[in-house]
C-alpha cells in the first residue's frame, strides 16, 4: 500500500517546484508586471505573433461593445465552426467551441446545443468581464476553429488537444500535450479532468502521463497508450515558442499550441503563470532543468541551442 | 537573494518595534502623569445577578468625570453578556448596557482607574452640566413635605431659602441606622434619616419650594474593600448645579475625592428581567508613580491609548483589532496549507459576521441565503440579463432572504439577533456568483469543495475572532500588530511546499521509468 503523501525532503530531491517557490523564484523576479498585458490580453498576443510570422488562428471578429452583439448573427452566418473566447480569460474559462449546426442551433464540440440567444448572452457576459482576470470589462474574440491533427484521433475525446511548452529565460524547459477527456467535457484543462503527457524536448516524442494528479499510462476513455507518439513539426514548435518568449519579455512563460489538420502548429495563447502539473506528467520536477539553464546562461557559454536542449532532455 | 534578505530584516525590525512598543507601553501604563497633590484610585465593581431570560438587560453606571477627577482607564469582564450598541449622544457616557446571552446566574466585573487632581479643572465631556431634563420629575410634594416646608420658608424670609433648607437637613435631622425607613415622609416626621435619607429629604423640600434639585450617587474615595456608594444633592442655582451634602456637611463645593457616578437615581446597577442583584464595590488607592510630575492636561498622546475609550466601544474596537489575525489565518491557509477559497477575505468577513451575530444564527442565515441565492441565480440565468443588473437582482434577493430568515427565526422563537443583518451582503452576493461560475465551469464537486473550504477557513477565523481576551489585549497594546505584519511578511516569503502539494505531487517521489533518450 503506497502512502498518500510525500515528505518535503523527497519532493526537494525530486526537484519539484511548489506554487510558492514558482511565484517567488520564477514569476516575481523574471516576469515584470509591465509585460503581463501582452499575455493576459490574447488579442495582443495574437498581434505579436502575426508580426513575427508565427501562426495563430484566423480572427473572424472582435466584439468590443454590448451594441456589437446584435450583429453577431451576421458575422457568423458564413461559418459553421468557430470559437468564442474572452480576450482576457484565464484557465480556459468562458471558451465555447462551436463545431457545427443542428437546425437553428449551434453545436459545441462536446455536443451541447446553443441557440443564438444563448450565444449572445454568453458574449455579453464576456464583455462584462465575468471571465476576465480582474473582472474588468473585456473583449470577445471569435476565431477560426482549429481541426485537430489525425495523430490525436485516439487520444482526445470531444475537443482539440493543446501542446504547452514552458520556457525559462527563453529556453524550453519542459513540454506536454494536454488531451481532452469525456470528464473534461472537451476542454484541455487538467484540473477539469483532461489528461496530459510529457514531450521529449528534442525528439518531440511523448512519455509519462497524468490524469487528475495521478500518473497514468493509457487514455482513460480510449485506452490508447499515451507514450511513444511523435509530435509533427516539433522543431517549428520549439522555435516559435523560443521566439515568442523573447518577444513577450517574460522569463517564465508557458506557450500553448494546437496542431491543425495539416500539422501546422498554431499559437493559442501564452501564460505568465503556467501551472505545475507538467511536473507530474513528466514524473519529475522542474528544478534540475531550471538550474542547468541558470548555470549555462550565467556562465555566458555559447553552447549551441540543440546541445543545451539535449542536455536538458537527458535530465530526469 | 536581495528581496528575501530585505524581507527578513523588515520582519525582524517590525517584530522588535512591536514588542518593544508594547513593553514600553506596559511600563507607561504603570505611570500616569501626576502633579503635586494628585492621587490615583481604582474603583472595582462586582455585580452578581440572575438573568431570568436571554436578552435580560443590566445597566451599570460608571464613575463620571468631574472637574477634578477623571477616569483614565477602564476595563470590564462580562462573560455571558454582550454590550448593547447605542447611538452616540444623549446617554450618560459611562453607562454600560449589557444584554444577557443566556438565562442564569451571571457576573460582571468592572474596574475604573481615576485620576484625582485638586489643582486641575478639566473640561467635563459628555456629562450633563446644565439644566437637566429631569429636574422636577417627582411631581407634587406630599402634605407632610409641604407642612415641613412652610415654617422653614418663614424662617428663611430674611436669608437664603436653600441655605435654610440645607441647614435644616444637616442639623435638625438626626443620623439614623442603616435599616431605618428611608421614605421622606417618615424622615421628616421622625427627624431621623438612614444614610442617604438627608439628601433625599433636601431634594424633596427643594422641589416642594419649586427649586430644581436632584439626587446624585457617587463614591467618596478612601481605601475600602467593601465600599458603599454615598448620596448627595445638587441644587440648581443661577443656572448651575451646586452640590450640597447634608450628611457630611458640604455646601456649594465638595472635596475632590467625591466622584459622581449617577444622577437622578441611586442604584448603580439596575436592569430589566433580572433579580437577586448583588453589588460590591471596592476602592483602593493606586501607588503614585515615583517622580513623575507634569501638568495633567489632556495631551494628544492620549490618542495612542485605545483603552481610554468608553467601555461600550471596547467590544467593537477589540473585534476590529482582531481582523488582521483573521487575515493572518487566511494567509496561512492559502499559502502554507494551500486551500483554495472563494475570494481572499471572504472567510475573514464571514467569520466577522458570525462573531457579530452569534455563530448559530450566522450559519443558519448564511445557509438560507446561499440556498435561496443559488436557486434564484439559476432561475435568473434563464432571463439572460447583463452582469451588473443580474448581480443587483441577486443582491436584492439576498437582502430579502436575510430579512425573512430573521423573521422566520423570530417566528420560531429563536431570538434573532438583528446583528445577523450585518452579514456582509455584497460578499455573499459575489460568493453566490463565484460559486455558480465555479459550478458551471468545473462541476459541482469542485464548487462544493471550494465552498466547504471557504467555510472551513471561515470557522478557523471565527475561532480567532471570538477570542475576546486577545482582542482586549490588542486594544491595550495595538502595536502588537507590527508583529502580525512581520509574520505576514515571513509567510509572504515562504517558498516551501504547501501542505496540499505534499499530496498533489506524491507520485513524483518514485524515480520515473526514464523516457526515451535523445535519438
Amino acid at each position: 500500500m503506497k502512502r498518500g503523501w510525500a515528505w518535503p525532503g523527497e519532493l526537494r530531491r525530486a526537484g519539484v517546484f511548489g506554487i510558492n517557490r514558482r511565484n517567488l523564484d520564477l514569476v516575481l523576479p523574471h516576469n515584470p508586471r509591465a509585460n503581463f498585458p501582452s499575455v493576459d490580453d490574447k488579442l495582443q498576443t495574437k498581434r505579436l505573433c502575426e508580426q513575427r510570422g508565427i501562426s495563430v488562428p484566423r480572427t473572424l471578429a472582435v466584439i468590443a461593445r454590448q451594441g456589437d452583439i446584435q450583429q453577431f448573427a451576421a458575422l457568423v452566418t458564413a461559418h459553421n465552426e468557430f470559437v468564442i473566447k474572452p480576450a482576457s480569460g484565464c484557465e480556459g474559462r468562458g471558451i465555447i467551441v462551436i463545431a457545427g449546426r443542428r437546425g437553428a442551433h449551434w453545436l459545441s464540440s462536446s455536443d451541447e446545443e446553443w441557440s443564438l440567444d444563448d450565444l449572445r448572452y454568453h458574449l455579453s457576459a464576456i464583455l462584462s468581464g465575468l471571465y476576465s482576470l480582474g473582472g474588468q470589462d473585456d473583449h470577445a474574440i471569435v476565431e477560426q476553429r482549429i481541426v485537430r491533427h489525425p495523430i490525436f484521433a485516439d487520444l482526445a475525446v470531444g475537443g482539440t488537444p493543446d501542446i504547452r511548452v514552458i520556457l525559462y529565460r527563453s529556453v524550453p524547459v519542459m513540454a506536454m500535450v494536454r488531451l481532452p477527456t469525456r470528464q473534461s467535457r472537451g476542454r484541455a484543462n487538467l484540473h477539469q479532468g483532461a489528461v496530459a503527457t510529457a514531450i521529449h524536448l528534442v525528439t518531440g516524442e511523448t512519455f509519462g502521463g497524468v490524469h487528475l494528479g495521478r500518473t497514468i499510462a493509457a487514455h482513460p476513455d480510449t485506452g490508447a497508450q499515451l507514450a511513444g507518439r511523435r509530435m509533427p513539426s516539433w522543431d517549428t514548435i520549439i522555435a516559435s515558442a523560443t521566439q515568442l518568449a523573447e518577444v513577450l519579455g517574460l522569463g517564465y512563460v508557458g506557450v500553448d499550441f494546437v496542431l491543425d489538420a495539416s500539422g501546422l502548429p498554431v499559437v493559442l495563447e501564452a501564460n505568465a503563470r503556467p501551472g505545475l502539473a507538467i511536473q507530474v506528467a513528466h514524473g519529475f520536477g522542474l528544478a534540475k532543468r531550471i538550474e542547468l539553464i541558470e548555470q549555462h546562461l550565467n556562465a555566458g557559454a555559447a553552447t549551441p541551442r540543440p546541445t543545451l536542449l539535449a542536455q536538458l532532455a537527458a535530465l530526469g | 537573494m536581495n528581496a528575501r534578505r530585505a524581507s527578513l530584516w523588515v520582519a525582524l525590525l517590525l517584530a522588535l518595534l512591536g514588542v518593544s512598543g508594547a513593553l514600553w507601553r506596559a511600563q507607561l501604563r504603570q505611570q500616569v502623569r501626576l502633579t503635586h497633590g494628585d492621587s490615583l484610585w481604582r474603583v472595582r465593581y462586582s455585580v452578581d445577578f440572575y438573568a431570568e431570560k436571554r436578552g435580560a438587560r443590566l445597566h451599570l453606571a460608571g464613575p463620571l468625570d468631574s472637574g477634578r477627577s477623571r477616569v483614565f482607564r477602564q476595563e470590564m469582564y462580562h462573560r455571558g453578556l454582550t454590550p448593547a450598541r447605542h447611538l452616540a449622544g444623549a446617554r450618560n457616557p459611562r453607562e454600560i448596557d449589557l444584554v444577557a446571552d443566556r438565562e442564569g446566574a451571571l457576573r460582571v466585573k468592572a474596574q475604573f482607574d481615576i485620576h484625582v487632581s485638586p489643582e486641575s479643572s478639566w473640561r467635563v465631556w459628555g456629562a450633563p452640566a446644565g439644566v437637566g431634563a429631569q429636574t422636577n420629575a417627582d411631581g407634587a410634594a406630599t402634605a407632610l413635605v409641604s407642612s415641613s416646608l412652610a415654617p422653614l420658608q418663614a424662617r428663611a424670609a430674611a436669608t437664603n431659602l436653600v441655605a435654610t433648607l440645607f441647614r435644616f437637613c444637616a442639623d435638625e435631622i438626626a443620623e439614623g441606622a442603616e435599616d431605618d425607613p428611608g421614605d421622606v415622609d417618615t424622615i421628616l416626621a421622625q427627624k431621623s434619616a438612614p444614610p442617604g435619607g438627608k439628601a433625599r429629604a433636601l431634594v424633596a423640600l427643594c422641589r416642594a419650594a419649586h427649586i430644581p434639585a436632584r439626587i446624585v450617587a457617587g463614591f467618596e474615595l478612601e481605601a475600602d474593600d467593601d465600599a458603599r456608594p454615598i448620596v448627595w444633592t445638587e441644587i440648581l442655582q443661577e443656572k448651575k448645579w451646586q452640590p450640597y451634602d447634608p450628611e457630611r456637611d458640604y455646601a456649594g463645593a465638595l472635596p475632590p475625592s467625591f466622584v459622581p457616578v449617577r444622577r437622578d437615581a441611586t442604584e448603580l446597577a439596575w436592569g430589566t428581567a433580572i433579580r437577586e442583584v448583588k453589588t460590591g464595590f471596592s476602592l483602593e488607592a493606586l501607588p503614585p508613580p515615583p517622580g513623575v510630575l507634569a501638568t495633567g492636561r489632556r495631551t494628544v498622546w492620549e490618542i495612542l491609548d485605545l483603552s481610554r475609550l468608553p467601555l461600550e466601544t471596547h467590544q467593537v474596537m477589540a473585534l476590529i483589532l482582531l481582523i488582521p489575525l483573521g487575515a493572518l489565518v487566511t494567509a496561512f491557509f492559502r499559502t502554507v496549507v494551500g486551500l483554495g477559497t472563494f475570494g481572499t477575505f471572504t472567510p475573514t468577513l464571514l467569520a466577522l459576521s458570525f462573531v457579530y451575530a452569534d455563530w448559530r444564527t450566522g450559519l443558519f442565515v448564511f445557509a438560507i441565503v446561499m440556498v435561496l441565492g443559488l436557486a434564484s441565480r439559476s432561475l435568473i440565468e434563464r432571463l439572460k440579463l447583463l452582469v451588473v443588473p443580474r448581480l443587483s437582482v441577486i443582491l436584492t434577493l439576498v437582502v430579502l432572504c436575510l430579512a425573512f430568515s430573521i423573521s422566520l427565526l423570530d417566528y420560531a422563537r429563536l431570538t434573532p439577533t438583528p446583528q445577523a443583518v450585518l452579514l456582509p451582503l455584497v460578499i455573499l452576493t459575489m460568493t453566490i456568483e463565484r460559486f455558480f461560475i465555479n459550478m458551471e465551469e468545473d462541476g459541482m464537486r469542485i464548487a462544493f469543495q471550494h465552498f466547504l473550504l471557504t467555510l472551513l477557513v471561515a470557522c478557523c477565523c471565527y475561532l480567532v475572532l471570538r477570542w475576546n481576551t486577545v482582542g482586549h489585549f490588542l486594544l491595550a497594546y495595538p502595536e502588537i500588530h507590527l508583529v502580525t505584519i512581520a509574520v505576514l511578511i515571513l509567510i509572504g516569503r515562504y517558498t516551501g511546499y504547501r501542505l496540499t502539494e505534499l499530496w498533489r505531487f506524491r507520485d513524483l517521489t518514485v524515480p520515473p521509468a526514464h523516457p526515451a533518450g535523445p535519438p
